[in-house]
């Protein structure tokens, strides 16, 4: 049989046979178009990102900074002088781990640091431990260590703060602390500015005056040893602070960390009852009101006043029954004061107060700015409140306020930083035009005559005119025996360029100073009063005595 | 068409690669200059400190008492005068006008 099976293969050509592409695209073509599309694609941003780089100009780097740790701008004075300086320093480290042949290492850093206790660092090196073997090292001796080649020595960049004025402008200036961060002062308020840009950070403040006015303040506070003391020097139409001492301070060269509240800043957090300085105000509000006039008599007016529980009477009792407004400023009467505020009545005396920024939280260039102490209007508080009683705020305020009463009753917001563009600034007027005419002039009697409180701050050439104010210190349920005396001048009072706030906190009376007496000849040995004539008033003359010619020739442009 | 798609890329690649080279030679010139200026500009920071140290309020004083104790005199601020010049002529003035005090 023969059978055979044959297999027989069939092409199926239409089914199983491959094809080309039956359309007209060029796939290999398409490929190498593609490549290059993607080349193309890459030189096109290649080339915008070298365009984008050309364009950027060197100060616009600022987002390199801000990774910059070790990075922070300086501080200066408004003449250009080092307030703050960062200097950057190198600490070298060893780590013992990757040091090849320890005899050789030793040998050669004895070579460099022949001082050193080396039997320390043999110890050290044994442990196997990173540590720090020069700390600030100079940069000779960087060169020299660096020179050695060898691993395991590990340079470190630090950044150190210098304050070449020591003391002079702790308060202002504030400390960081070892992670660059500022934690007070300016160093706190500006940290991110700080750290963001090259420019320094220029201020208002003068480092020769700011020197002198802490002179007198050191000076005094040894003779009226009083518990601390502030001063404040602003220009009345800019609000530029010339100078802002807060004392005891403390170097800020030490970083020390300060907890004694006696060291806080009393020119900004120190809130306080500031007496008869405030009558100022209340004449003012009058004034403004159109409700009195300088020569507005007040007849038979009480030598006592009885509110409530308490009494309020005249420090003075020689003081007459029968006074105008201005005689009222001058001799400092209390129950006149309480008169022009009966007048006035709360809404108007508190809307002024109010305007010129004595009531509310001032906004600062710094965070350390004290809250003024909020109260309850009343009858008894009307009175009070005129002549500066039961009402708290800071020095700070205070000086603003005195600004803008002399000033001709245009804003001030005081400031410590120099800028260009509030040269140009339009003032604003909040008091009406007139008032500064009417209350500068009664300042200046208060210096310049016999029944006024402040003579002698009366320094032949300066036309100072100002305000005392003596208080006792508010305790809990009451008042303490503890005084603190202020002095509000301002100068020249006919075209009035600076305010000066003196304040000393719990002053004592000294029985060996000899006082120079300004308006009539002869000297008094001792202080008489505790009070702000006999106090705060001699400090304010001394500074203006002391800075005066700075102001009379360095500021004359200004 | 394949022809003039090859010589833009071609070209661009080129002109980047201009560009590049371009901006390399003015970065090395910016590096250059900065690395130069960067020792110089740390040195007068450093000379300045030093001179605000040495000429700080402080210093000055106790100068003053070190050295120039009696040489060193306070004028009164009335005593000041003011020079002015005026049409070739000088004019001399009293800083603070002695009415001015009342």
């Amino acid at each position: 049989m023969n059978n055979k099976k044959n297999i027989i293969l069939e092409e199926y050509e239409n089914e199983f046979s491959y094809k080309k592409s039956k359309t007209n695209l060029d796939i290999q073509f398409n490929r190498i178009a593609f490549i290059f599309f993607v080349f193309l694609m890459i030189s096109v941003i290649y080339s915008i990102q070298l365009l984008h780089l050309g364009s950027l100009k060197a100060e616009n780097n600022k987002e390199f900074l801000t990774i910059n740790k070790n990075h922070r701008a300086d501080i200066l004075d408004r003449n250009g002088n080092y307030l703050v300086k960062t200097v950057k320093s190198i600490d070298i480290g060893i780590n013992p781990i990757e040091v090849i042949d320890k005899k050789k290492l030793l040998i050669n850093l004895q070579l460099i640091f022949p001082d050193k206790n080396y039997a320390e660092i043999t110890k050290k090196l044994k442990k196997n431990k990173f540590f720090y073997f020069e700390k600030k090292i100079s940069s000779d001796n960087y060169e020299k260590i660096m020179l050695l080649g060898d691993k395991s020595i590990k340079s470190e960049e630090k950044l150190t703060r210098i304050y070449p004025q020591k003391n002079l402008f702790s308060h202002i200036i504030g400390q960081i602390d070892d992670d660059n961060k500022g934690i007070s002062g300016l160093e706190k308020s500006f940290n991110e500015k700080l750290k963001q840009t090259n420019e320094p950070l220029k201020l208002t403040v003068d480092t020769d005056i700011q020197f002198l006015i802490r002179e007198e303040l050191v000076k005094f506070q040894s003779i009226f040893r009083s518990k601390g003391s502030t001063a404040i020097l602003m220009n009345v139409n800019n609000g530029e602070i010339i100078s802002m001492v807060s004392y005891p301070d403390f170097d800020l060269n030490k970083r020390e960390k300060i907890v004694d509240v006696n060291f806080i800043n009393r020119a900004t957090k120190g809130v306080y009852e500031l007496g008869s300085v405030f009558k100022t105000f209340t004449v003012a509000a009058g004034l403004e009101e159109g409700l009195i006039d300088t020569d507005t008599e007040f007849l038979n007016l009480e030598k006592k006043l009885q509110c409530g529980k308490s009494s309020i009477s005249e420090y003075d009792n020689k003081i007459p029954s029968d006074l105008t407004v201005e005689q009222i400023l001058i001799r400092s009467g209390n129950i006149g004061s309480v008169r022009i505020g009966q007048k006035l009545e709360i809404i108007k005396l508190k809307a002024f107060l109010e305007k010129i920024g004595i009531l509310s939280k001032i906004n600062f260039d710094i965070e350390e700015v004290g809250e003024p102490i909020p109260f309850k209007w009343g009858k008894c508080k009307l009175a009070t409140v005129s002549f500066g009683h039961g009402i708290a705020t800071t020095p700070l305020q205070l000086a603003k306020a005195y600004a803008i009463i002399s000033n001709g009753g245009f804003d001030v917001e005081p400031s410590l930083i120099k800028s260009e563009l509030k040269k140009n600034q339009k003032k604003k007027r909040i008091i009406k035009a007139g008032i500064s005419e009417k209350i500068n002039p009664i300042l200046r009697k208060i210096v310049t005559t016999k029944e006024g409180t402040a003579g002698l701050v009366n320094i032949e050439g300066y036309e100072v005119g100002g305000k005392t104010g003596t208080a006792q210190k508010t305790i809990v349920g009451g008042y303490s025996k503890a005084k603190v005396n202020t002095f509000a001048g301002i100068f020249p009072a006919s075209n009035p360029k600076y305010v000066l706030i003196v304040l000393l906190d719990e002053p004592k009376t000294s029985s060996d100073y000899i006082y120079e007496y300004k308006n009539k000849k002869g000297s008094y040995k001792g202080t008489p009063f505790n009070t702000a004539g006999w106090t705060s008033v001699e400090v304010a003359g001394k500074i203006i005595e002391t800075i005066g010619p700075i102001l009379a020739t360095k500021y004359i442009e200004n | 068409m394949k022809q003039l798609v090859l010589v833009v890329i071609l070209v661009l690649i080129l002109i980047t690669s201009l560009v590049k080279n371009s901006t390399k030679e003015i970065e090395d010139q910016i590096f250059v200059i900065n690395e130069n200026t960067r020792p110089l500009k740390s040195e007068l920071e450093d000379v300045l400190l030093e001179f605000n140290y040495l000429s700080s309020p402080e210093k000055l004083v106790q100068y003053q008492t070190q050295y120039f104790e009696k040489d060193l005199i306070k004028i009164e601020i009335m005593n000041i005068k003011e020079i002015i010049e005026n049409n070739e002529t000088l004019e001399i003035n009293d800083l603070i006008s002695k009415n001015s005090n009342e």
